[in-house]
C-alpha cells in the first residue's frame, strides 16, 4: 500500500511541472520519500526521492543566481555540465560534492562541456 | 499507400487470412450506410495498409481519411467512422469531438470501431455522450496481421510491457483468439508445445476456447495444415533481443527501423531526389521490404557482412550478360528478351546497394565494433568486471539510454542479476545522468525481471553449454549453424524450437533451468493426425520426391527479432529439414523498441 501511495505521489511529482509551482512538488516529493522509508526493501527508492528533492532546491537557487531557467527537471550530470559551460566551476564542484558523484563521471562530463563550450585551453590543462 | 506483400508461397497459403480481413473491413464499413469519413487511430494506419489499399476503402464510401489526435474532424460529412484500439485517452478525444460537434449544433452520425474488440472501460467512457449523440459500437476483429508470406504479428507495441509488468493479459487473449481464428481457417493444429509463464497462459485460454465451442465448427473437421504450434515465452529468453541484430534485415531494423514491412529514409540516402518533383524530394522515402522484392528474399537473412559481396556479384554478372549481349553478332531475338529480363532486377540492386552503403557507415563505426565484442564478451558470460566497466562508463559518458539499459540487462539477465552494491550503483548513476523520472523505468525493469538483485549464482553457463549457445566454430559467409545471424551467438530461443522439433521437450534437464513452465500436450480424437504420422517415414524414404513437409506454427508471445525469423528461415532450408515454419508474435520488435516500451512517460499517464 505504501508503494502504491507513494508511487501515485511520485507520479503526480512527474507531471507536475513548470517551475512557478515548485512548493507543492517538492512537498510531493518529500511525501513519497517518507513513504519509501517506511518500508525496509526500499531504501534505494528513499534516498533516489530524497536527492531529487534536493536537486530540486538547489536548481531553483541556481536559476535565481544565474537568471536563466535552464536547471530545473535536468538531471545531476546534465545540472553539472551546464554548469561547465556556463563556466561556474564553483558551482558544479560543489553539486559534485553534494551528490558524491564519483570522479569518474565527474571528469567525463567535464571534457564533454569544456569541448561544447570550446574552451580547448582548458581541456588541454585539464 | 504500398504495395501489399504477396502472400500465395508461404508453407500455408495466408491470403485466405487477409482476404478475410479485408471482407471484415468491408462489412464494419458498410454497416454505416452512404458515404463517410474514416478517422484512424494513428497506430493502426501501419498495420491498415497492409491489409488494405486506399481503393478498398474508397469502394465502401470511404471520402476522407484522418486521424484521431486533439483537433476535431473538419468535415461536411454526415458519417463519422472512427477505427481505433481499444485505448481510453482516444475514447477521450472521440468524446471531445463529438461534444464539440454538438456544441456547434452539428447533426452527425457516429460510429466507433474497436479493433479487435470492445473493452468495457473504454464503453463507460462513450457512454458520456452516448445520450446527446448518435453513436453506435461496432467491432472489427482482426487480429492478426500478414507481415509476409510466413510472418503474422498482432501489432500490439505494449504487449510485453503489460503483461510483465502491469498484470494486464488481456493481451495474451488476443493471441489465444488469434490462434482460434487461425484455426478455423487452416485446421485444429494437434501439437502444442511451449515454454513460459505467458505461453501456458495462452495455451490454457485456448483450450477453454476450444473447449466452449461445443459443438466443434465444421472447420475443425478439416485435415490440419498447421501440425505443431510452439509457444515462446518472450521472457525466457531476453537476452536475444538485446543483442545487435547482425543479419540484413536485422542492422537495417537496428539503424533506421522496419515499420509495418518497410522503412522510411532520407531521399538522399537512395540516390539522387527527382529534381522534377522539388515539393517531395525533402519528404522520406517509403521502400517496402517483404519477399516480393525477389532480390530482398534472397539476402535479408544473410549475415550483414556477406551482403556486399553478393551484391557485387549480382552487379557483375549482369555487366557480364550485357557485354555477352554486345559482343555477340548472332544474337536471336530470344536472348536479348532474356537480357533484358535480368535488367528488371536492375532497380532493385541500386535499391540494396544504396541501403546496404548508408548501412555501413554505423557498421564500420569503432564504438559499434566495440559494442558488438562487448556483447559477445557477455554472452559468453566471462569477465563480468569489464562489462561492468563498460557499462559504467557509458551512463557516465550518458549515451542514448535505450542502448545503455540493453547492455544492462544483457548484464543482469547473464548473471542472474546484478551485485546489490553494484546494483545500487548503477541505478544512481542512471538516475543521476538521465533524471529522476526514469524511476519508474528502473521499477518496470525490476518487475519485468530484466534488471534485478543478484540472490542466486547465474545458471547461465549451464544453459549456454546445455544448447551450445556459443558454437566453436562459426562461419558467417557459409554458416553451418544458426549462430551467423549474431555472428557468434545462436539465439536462446530458436534452440529452445529446435530442442522441441527434436522431441526432447519435457523431459529435457536444461529447459528447468529456464524459468517458466514446460507443457505439451495432444489434441485427442484426431485421426488425421495418427494416420498422417505414420505416413510420414514411408514417404520420407523415397528420395528425390518433397515428401510433404510439416508446418511448424511458432508463436514468441512479447515480440519476435528480425534475426530470430532469419534463424528460423535458415533452419528451414538446411538439408534433410522436414519442417517449414510460420512465426507469429505480438509485435515485431528489437532491443531498442522493447526498452522503449518499459521506459515510462510520466506526461502520458
Amino acid at each position: 500500500v505504501f508503494l502504491k501511495e507513494s508511487w501515485s505521489y511520485s507520479r503526480n511529482m512527474g507531471t507536475r511541472s513548470g517551475s512557478a509551482l515548485q512548493g507543492p512538488r517538492l512537498k510531493a516529493i518529500d511525501q513519497a520519500s517518507e513513504l519509501y522509508a517506511q518500508t525496509k526493501e526500499h531504501m534505494f527508492e528513499a534516498k533516489a526521492a530524497e536527492e531529487q528533492g534536493k536537486l530540486l532546491k538547489l536548481q531553483q537557487e541556481l536559476e535565481i543566481s544565474t537568471g536563466q531557467p535552464i536547471f530545473v527537471d535536468s538531471s545531476v550530470s546534465d545540472t553539472i555540465r551546464t554548469l561547465i559551460t556556463l563556466g561556474n566551476h564553483r558551482a558544479a564542484q560543489r553539486v559534485k560534492v553534494d551528490f558524491k558523484v564519483p570522479d569518474k563521471r565527474y571528469y567525463w562530463l567535464k571534457v564533454f562541456a569544456l569541448a561544447t563550450a570550446k574552451q580547448w585551453d582548458a581541456l588541454e590543462k585539464f | 499507400m504500398a504495395q501489399l506483400p504477396n502472400l500465395d508461397n508461404g508453407p500455408v497459403n495466408l491470403s485466405n487470412l487477409r482476404e478475410q480481413a479485408q471482407r471484415e473491413l468491408g462489412e464494419v464499413l458498410d454497416s454505416m450506410r452512404g458515404k463517410k469519413v474514416l478517422v484512424l487511430d494513428p497506430q493502426l494506419s501501419g498495420p491498415l495498409a497492409l491489409i488494405a489499399q486506399t481503393s478498398l476503402l474508397k469502394e465502401h464510401g470511404v471520402e476522407n481519411l484522418y486521424y484521431v489526435d486533439a483537433d476535431p474532424v473538419q468535415t461536411e460529412c454526415k458519417n463519422v467512422i472512427y477505427l481505433v484500439r481499444p485505448r481510453i485517452p482516444l475514447m477521450k478525444q472521440i468524446v471531445a469531438h463529438i461534444e464539440q460537434d454538438n456544441g456547434r449544433q452539428l447533426q452527425k452520425s457516429y460510429s466507433v470501431i474497436f479493433m479487435p474488440r470492445r473493452t468495457i472501460v473504454c464503453e463507460k467512457v462513450l457512454d458520456e455522450v452516448k445520450a446527446v449523440g448518435n453513436v453506435t459500437i461496432r467491432e472489427f476483429p482482426l487480429y492478426f496481421i500478414p507481415f509476409d508470406e510466413d510472418v503474422l504479428s498482432l501489432e500490439l507495441e505494449r504487449s510485453f510491457k503489460e503483461t510483465k509488468v502491469d498484470g494486464d493479459t488481456s493481451s495474451l487473449w488476443y493471441m489465444a483468439r488469434a490462434i482460434t481464428k487461425l484455426q478455423e481457417l487452416y485446421g485444429v493444429i494437434p501439437n502444442v508445445k511451449g515454454k513460459g509463464k505467458a505461453a501456458s497462459q495462452v495455451s490454457d485460454i485456448l483450450l477453454r476456447m476450444q473447449r466452449e465451442q461445443a459443438p466443434p465448427l465444421p472447420a475443425s473437421a478439416k485435415p490440419p495444415e498447421i501440425d505443431t504450434l510452439i509457444l515462446i515465452d518472450r521472457q525466457v529468453d531476453m537476452v536475444t533481443p538485446m543483442c545487435s541484430q547482425l543479419t540484413y534485415e536485422g542492422v537495417i531494423d537496428e539503424f533506421i527501423q522496419i515499420n509495418n514491412g518497410a522503412v522510411e529514409v532520407e531521399p538522399s540516402v537512395m540516390g539522387a531526389p527527382p529534381s522534377n518533383n522539388a515539393q517531395v524530394s525533402t519528404k522520406k522515402v517509403k521502400v517496402p521490404l517483404n519477399s516480393s522484392d525477389k532480390l530482398y528474399r534472397e539476402i535479408r537473412d544473410l549475415n550483414f557482412g556477406v551482403v556486399g559481396q553478393v551484391l557485387r556479384q549480382k552487379a557483375v554478372s549482369i555487366k557480364q550478360d550485357y557485354s555477352d549481349v554486345t559482343a555477340a553478332d548472332n544474337q536471336s531475338i530470344s536472348d536479348v528478351k532474356d537480357f533484358v529480363k535480368k535488367l528488371n532486377v536492375l532497380p532493385e540492386i541500386t535499391r540494396h546497394v544504396n541501403i546496404a552503403q548508408h548501412l555501413s557507415k554505423f557498421t564500420t563505426k569503432p564504438t559499434f565494433l566495440s559494442r558488438l565484442s562487448m556483447e559477445q564478451t557477455l554472452v559468453e558470460g566471462q569477465n563480468y568486471d569489464a562489462s561492468f566497466t563498460y557499462v559504467e562508463e557509458m551512463i557516465h559518458r550518458q549515451e542514448p539510454i535505450e542502448s545503455v539499459l540493453r547492455l544492462l540487462i544483457l548484464l543482469s539477465v547473464t548473471n542472474n542479476g546484478l551485485p546489490k552494491k553494484h546494483y545500487d550503483y548503477l541505478r544512481r548513476e542512471l538516475l543521476h545522468s538521465y533524471g529522476f523520472e526514469h524511476m519508474f523505468t528502473l521499477s518496470n525493469l525490476e518487475k519485468a525481471g530484466l534488471l534485478i538483485k543478484q540472490e542466486a549464482k547465474s545458471n547461465w553457463q549451464a544453459v549456454k553449454k546445455g544448447i551450445n549457445l556459443v558454437p566453436e566454430e562459426n562461419d558467417d559467409i557459409n554458416p553451418s549453424d544458426i549462430a551467423y545471424v549474431f555472428s557468434g551467438y545462436a539465439p536462446l530461443s530458436i534452440r529452445l524450437v529446435q530442442w522441441a522439433l527434436r522431441g526432447e521437450w519435457q523431459q529435457s534437464e536444461f529447459l528447468r533451468l529456464l524459468p517458466g513452465a514446460t507443457f505439451e500436450r495432444f489434441e485427442k480424437n484426431q485421426e488425421v493426425n495418427i494416420i498422417r504420422r505414420e505416413t510420414v517415414p514411408s514417404t520420407d524414404s523415397v528420395p528425390g520426391t518433397d515428401a510433404r513437409r510439416l508446418v511448424i506454427l511458432v508463436i514468441f508471445i512479447g515480440g519476435v527479432t528480425f534475426a530470430e525469423i532469419s534463424a528460423l528461415r535458415f533452419l528451414e532450408s538446411q538439408e534433410g529439414m522436414k519442417y517449414d515454419f510460420i512465426i507469429a508474435t505480438t509485435k515485431l520488435v528489437n532491443g531498442t523498441t522493447l526498452v522503449k516500451s518499459l521506459i515510462d512517460d510520466p506526461s502520458a499517464s
